[in-house]
């Protein structure tokens, strides 16, 4: 099994959606975003860009992309950073020495550290006292390793897990359900059967930073928009 | 020895005040630093590879006397190898307050991940460290055997002092030589950690480790010729003209080959003239080029002075420029993190708009009034915590230099050879 997802940017609105159901269900400290979405050129989000009145606007959502050749994975010294059997790159947050070694490695940015107590974080940022939000439990996998946990411990990094608290039990990951555009398909590619194989057969996709050899399992679909 | 007793006094409050400030950044976590997360590894990590670095000169200097048998520079090889171990232990101190969870260190040890240049770091530098003790240790053992210390001596009792002063001539050589790749490794392999990193174009070069190498050679020299030219004091120093000349000699000499490096290294990230090359050679010529001057200039000066007659031959010529040196490749760690972090790896090219690009925003990890969750950029100044935990290799290298001058004999002039 080798599950990956693909994001039909012909589809993509840039509302964020995404975003923030993946921030609310992993119980993202203030600060911390594992999904962002962006205006590619734009100095802030929504706003057009181009020359001479021609403009554009197309978005981009980018979190962890599954690399199959993951350097954060590469430069782990204490093999916190593993990908599990069904391909996904995951971190042990009770293994993690918070060198941040994976940070300087990862080439898209996703990688996020606990700075400081993520409970501090939120009552520092003005939450509510004791206002706690995300899935509640912890999530370990089958050799026991936590990788989801509503806090996460000071001082380790976390990112993107595909939702492992939902996917290990068949669920989709939070933000293929939050999309209002349908945007994100996800899937075992693997499967030849599996919507994401057959659109990543038959459709023109794109991945980030190809150039770099991590073989990402997010494929973008992209923005065609056909002018002929 | 009064003058040792203050040092010492120095030393100890260094040590005392970085450990006070670790003890609250262990508390607050490392939100009390200034790094973030698009600005990942900072001062300790510089300062890190700058240890590293001063740590050759110990076993660069006691192997030319072997290998080339240089015998002026013979009665510095206990310096020498005594500011290795210093150093090497500076450096593996500063690693430490970098961890976020150092109470999870052992993980390293227990799970290692043999494909990571960290681990291979951490073995090297632990043989390094491993080495550089033994050869402190056995160049000691005749004196100490004399003085009749017991502390880790008791085996030589059995033996006269003939025998331990040859099987201490023996094994230093025998360390010197072992030691000698390993201090090349050390270099090489930490330069590794950066180098292999094609997600980061400043450091992703095969150039790297043979220049820290380079760096290496010129500044843990120095640091030999420094602590040496202390230890003989001005009154001595005609006395051992010739093995500072040496010394030197190798330092300029290397710093040849480093400059070497650095321009072929140059023109290799800018004649292609890729975007991303080209904002790399913009942030170092722009907004740090004055630390990048520093990185430069310094040691050229040095270069320059050391390869002259009339500095060679001047303790103050050869003290300033041990100095600048030192700035100069302090400058040159700090300057691996700048440009590198500071290049975003995720930019994307916009062809409709003639963007070439646009760096993909980065969330900083931290929510702050008035200042933006997402960045392209982040200006890093350490914090007065960072700074503090910074002193600690600084308080461990003059702790045991100093500790090391008082209790035993490493000065040449006094010994039986
Ligand atoms: S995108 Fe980054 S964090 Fe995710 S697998 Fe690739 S290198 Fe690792
Ligand atoms: S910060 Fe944690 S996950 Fe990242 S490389 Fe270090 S130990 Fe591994």
């Amino acid at each position: 099994m080798r599950l990956g997802m693909v994001i039909d940017l012909d589809r993509c609105i840039g509302c964020r959606s995404c975003a923030v159901a993946c921030k609310s269900h992993n119980a993202q400290p203030p600060g911390t975003w594992w999904n962002r979405v962006f205006t590619p050129g734009a100095s802030f989000h929504q706003a057009a860009v181009g020359k001479d009145g021609d403009l554009q606007m197309e978005y981009l959502p980018v979190s962890c992309q599954m690399c199959d050749n993951p350097a954060c994975q590469k430069v782990c010294p204490s093999g916190a950073t593993y990908t599990d059997e069904r391909g996904v790159v995951l971190i042990d947050y009770e293994r993690c020495i918070g060198c941040r070694y994976c940070i300087a490695a990862c080439p898209y940015g996703v990688r996020q550290y606990n700075w400081e107590d993520s409970k501090k974080a939120k009552e520092r940022a003005g939450y509510e006292k004791g206002y706690e939000y995300g899935y509640p439990a912890d999530c370990r996998d089958k050799d026991g390793r936590l990788v989801y946990t509503p806090n996460r411990p000071v001082g380790v990094v976390e990112k993107c897990t595909f939702c492992a608290q939902y996917t290990s039990s068949g669920e989709q990951p939070a933000c293929v359900k939050g999309c209002p555009g349908k945007v994100r398909i996800f899937g075992d590619l693997d499967d030849p059967s599996s919507e994401v194989s057959k659109l990543v057969r038959k459709r023109q996709t794109v991945r980030l930073k190809e150039e770099l050899g991590t073989s990402p399992k997010v494929f973008y679909l992209a923005a065609t928009k056909p002018i002929r | 020895m009064k003058k040792s007793n203050i040092l010492l006094g120095l030393a100890g409050s260094l040590i005392l005040i970085s450990l006070v400030a670790w003890g609250y950044q262990i508390y607050n976590g490392l939100i009390v630093t200034n790094m973030r997360n698009s600005f990942s590894w900072g001062l300790y990590i510089a300062t890190f590879a700058f240890f590293v670095g001063v740590a050759a000169g110990g076993l660069i200097v006691s192997s030319t006397v072997y290998l080339f048998n240089i015998e002026k520079l013979k009665p510095f090889t206990r310096i020498a190898s005594l500011s290795a171990f210093a150093s090497i232990l500076g450096a593996g101190a500063m690693i430490l307050p970098d961890m976020g969870r150092v109470d999870r260190i052992w993980n390293i040890f227990v799970y290692p991940n043999f494909r990571s240049p960290l681990v291979w770091d951490v073995i090297v530098i632990s043989a390094y460290l491993l080495i550089t003790f033994l050869s402190v240790y056995v160049q000691l053992l005749p004196d100490r055997k004399k003085e009749g210390s017991r502390f880790l001596n008791g085996w030589t009792k059995a033996h006269s002092q003939e025998e331990v002063e040859a099987f201490s001539k023996k094994w230093s050589k025998r360390i010197a030589l072992v030691g000698l790749p390993v201090a090349i490794l050390i270099h090489t392999v930490t330069a590794l950690i950066f180098a292999t990193q094609a997600s980061r174009g400043w450091w992703n070069t095969a150039v790297l480790p043979p220049d820290f190498v380079s760096v290496a050679v010129a500044s843990g020299t120095a640091l030999v010729l420094v602590i040496a030219l202390l230890a003989v004091g001005k009154e001595q120093f005609d006395q051992h003209k010739g093995a500072f000349q040496i010394m030197a000699l190798i330092v300029a000499g290397s710093l040849v080959v480093h400059f070497f490096f650095v321009s072929v290294d140059l023109i290799i990230h800018g004649w292609w003239g890729s975007t991303e090359a080209k904002e790399i050679l913009s942030l170092i010529f722009g907004h740090y080029r004055y630390l990048y001057a520093t990185e430069l200039l310094f040691p050229a000066f040095t270069m320059v002075l050391f390869f002259t007659e009339k500095g060679k031959r001047s303790y103050r010529v050869l003290m300033i420029g041990s100095v600048l040196l030192f700035i100069g490749v302090f400058a040159h760690r700090l300057m691996l993190m700048f440009p590198a972090f500071n290049a975003i790896p995720l930019s994307l090219s916009i062809p409709g708009a003639g963007i070439e690009s646009w760096a993909y925003p980065v969330a900083l990890g931290q929510l702050q009034e008035g200042m933006p969750v997402f960045v392209s950029s982040w200006a890093y100044t350490p914090t007065l915590v960072e700074y503090g935990v910074t002193l600690l290799p600084f308080g461990l290298v003059l702790f045991v230099v100093t500790a090391a001058l008082k209790m035993y004999n490493f000065l040449p002039q006094k010994r039986s050879m």
